[in-house]
């Protein structure tokens, strides 16, 4: 939930400062159309708009109507729920909507599976193989805050159940743009809102009065890499992965796109490995050869061992 | 089972009768619950729910939440007609029973209890209308109860119930799991003696009896294997105990969903993560009406 009542204070800033043009007439909010569209909008990102910022999101779908030429709201609305695109129109709203929302631990039940349950059973199977490396993979990790929260986890965890473990982090992404930012790995206080006071301390050196620059210790253990996830190339030779963590990217590709990553996603998973989406998205009748598991307050696909029958339990 | 440590809760089941609502609201309505809706007295049902102020005022409230999908209803008699009688018989059995437990006697937070109760009553109407089970409001009444045994324990052993609760809260592990350890017998097995008493319908005992019992759901009916997966669900979207429950569940790998796909197909082409977002959509109203309702 801290989500979402985070990207609201964010929203209402970058819009805020961004906003005018095209002015919206106050009579327009009225339009019901605006409160079908709020609707759709948490029904697919969990973002909600009470009716007294309805403003913010009349701000957002002015750009995208100007773009597609609706003339009304409730013609928007079509784009969005009834005509051919709505999938692709969707996605480019939420990209309006969702601008500079991420930040660092943005999923701490996500992070409590991966300590009580995921990692104590991974690291189980791998040791009594020998093994005693991890890899995780941030697939999207825009301007890098999801790698440097796995960095810092698997750092803290370190002198605890990783002892004796190594473990490296891949994180990749189409925009080159978020890329040059993630490596420069610089925060406000935004990115930096759910990191607590000792993890600033431990791994962020101040960068500027209101900024913190990473600690080279957390970048190294992190390989940005630019990846196209429609790269069959590239994609084919991402082995050995035991975590996935690919969150509101799929949302930008359509129902064939999606197959194909996911084929890859399963061949690039070490069986009993786990892929994580965003909190929205589902792999219903995308890929059925995944496992959904819920953990509390968190959902993730597992790649089940060879030899797995069932029984509730992985 | 410890038998001894059960037989011992025996007698304080029977006293929870003296409850004024339990012997004019709950036991006239166990019997009514049994009959089919064109059986039910309509005047009758206004008359219990009126009977209580208080308790009238909650099922107004809940009747009006958008969960049941209806507002404005003011009048307890266009209450029970806009949401029929199986519903506010449920409503009002749901608003007695937090009754019988006094403000002192409750081992863990009674709000908790009744977000958990209304979130798998509600999941469970919800998946029973997804998977095509012939009587969705059943399933509505044989989530909310199917902790019942919890109210009987948190009564009759109040301290070692909440010992329970603390070595579950400490090894993130399900409740009952502590209270075989600690009481060596379990809410299901204290709820059945109650539902027994009150003499719920045979498919209701059942589900309260066995629904952490996965492979005795096998040979029961499948609102056991139905109640069982919205009881997990809740649990892993903080309408559980309150606490962290160290558990990651194959839901589709789970035996009771065999047992259901074996009398639902339809269940197979559920959409799980969809299903679940929308207990996360739902959970601000349900946590809305059980703290208008519950909370002191």
């Amino acid at each position: 939930m801290s989500r979402e009542a985070g990207s609201r204070d964010r929203w209402e800033d970058i819009v805020e400062a961004s906003i005018a043009k095209p002015v919206i007439e106050a009579a327009d909010l009225k339009d019901p159309a605006y409160l079908k569209i709020r609707n759709v909008i948490y029904q697919v990102s969990g973002i909600y708009q009470p009716e007294e910022k309805l403003y913010l999101l009349a701000a957002r779908c002015a750009r995208r109507m100007s773009v597609v030429k609706a003339k009304t709201p409730a013609e928007y609305l079509e784009f969005l729920t009834v005509r051919g695109n709505r999938d692709a129109e969707l996605r480019l709203l939420l990209n309006e909507i969702t601008i500079g929302e991420t930040y660092m631990f943005r999923s701490p039940l996500q992070l409590e599976a991966l300590r009580n349950v995921i990692l104590p059973g991974i690291l189980k199977a791998k040791s009594a193989m020998g093994f005693k490396r991890l890899h995780l993979w941030s697939a999207g990790c825009s301007t890098g805050e999801e790698p440097y929260t796995l960095a810092m986890f698997l750092l803290e965890e370190s002198e605890k159940m990783l002892a004796g473990w190594t473990f490296d982090i891949l994180a990749t992404d189409l925009n080159e743009n978020s890329l040059v930012a993630a490596k420069a790995g610089i925060y406000g206080e935004y990115a930096l809102r759910s990191t607590t006071e000792l993890l600033r301390r431990k791994y962020f050196r101040p960068h500027d009065d209101k900024r913190l620059q990473v600690s080279d210790q957390l970048k190294s253990v992190i390989r940005f890499e630019r990846v196209n996830l429609n790269d069959d190339s590239k994609m084919t030779f991402l082995k050995g992965m035991d975590l996935i963590f690919c969150c509101n990217v799929l949302i930008y590709f359509d129902l064939n796109s999606k197959r194909k990553v996911m084929q890859h996603f399963y061949s690039n998973l070490l069986p009993g490995g786990y892929l994580f989406l965003g909190h929205a998205e589902s792999l219903y009748q995308v890929d059925d050869r995944f496992h959904l598991v819920h953990f509390p307050g968190a959902i993730g696909y597992w790649r089940p061992p060879v030899g797995y029958t069932g029984g509730g339990k992985p | 089972m410890n038998a001894q440590s059960l037989d011992k809760i025996r007698p304080r089941i029977a006293a929870m009768d003296a409850t004024p609502a339990i012997q004019v609201i709950v036991q006239p309505l166990a019997a009514m619950l049994q009959l089919a809706p064109d059986q039910v007295d309509l005047e009758k049902v206004v008359e219990l729910v009126s009977y209580d102020g208080t308790i009238a005022a909650h099922c107004l409230r809940m009747a009006n939440s958008t969960l049941f999908g209806r507002r404005n209803t003011e009048t307890v008699r266009s209450a029970v007609l806009a949401l029929g009688l199986k519903r506010i018989e449920a409503i009002l059995l749901g608003c007695c029973l937090n009754q019988i437990v006094p403000p002192d006697k409750w081992a863990f937070d009674a709000v908790i209890f009744w977000r958990h109760s209304l979130g798998c009553a509600l999941v469970s109407r919800k998946m029973a209308k997804l998977i095509g089970y012939p009587d969705p409001e059943k399933a509505y009444l044989a989530g909310l109860l199917h902790d019942l045994g919890m109210l009987v324990n948190t009564l009759a052993c109040t301290e070692d119930f909440r010992r329970c609760i603390q070595a579950a809260r400490d090894g993130h592990v399900a409740l009952h799991r502590s209270e075989e350890e600690l009481l060596g017998f379990t809410h299901c097995q204290s709820g059945k003696i109650l539902a027994e008493h009150w003499h719920f319908s045979a498919d209701v005992i059942e589900v309260i009896e066995l629904h952490h019992s996965v492979t005795a759901t096998l040979t029961g009916g499948p609102l056991v294997s139905l109640v069982h997966l919205s009881d997990l669900l809740c649990r892993l979207r903080d309408l559980g105990y309150g606490y962290y429950e160290a558990m990651g569940v194959d839901l589709a790998g789970d035996s009771a969903w065999a047992a259901l796909v074996g009398h639902y197909p339809a269940l197979a082409n559920v959409d799980l993560a969809r299903v679940t977002m929308d207990i996360d959509g739902a959970m601000e109203e349900i946590v809305a009406v059980v703290d208008a309702i519950f909370k002191p």
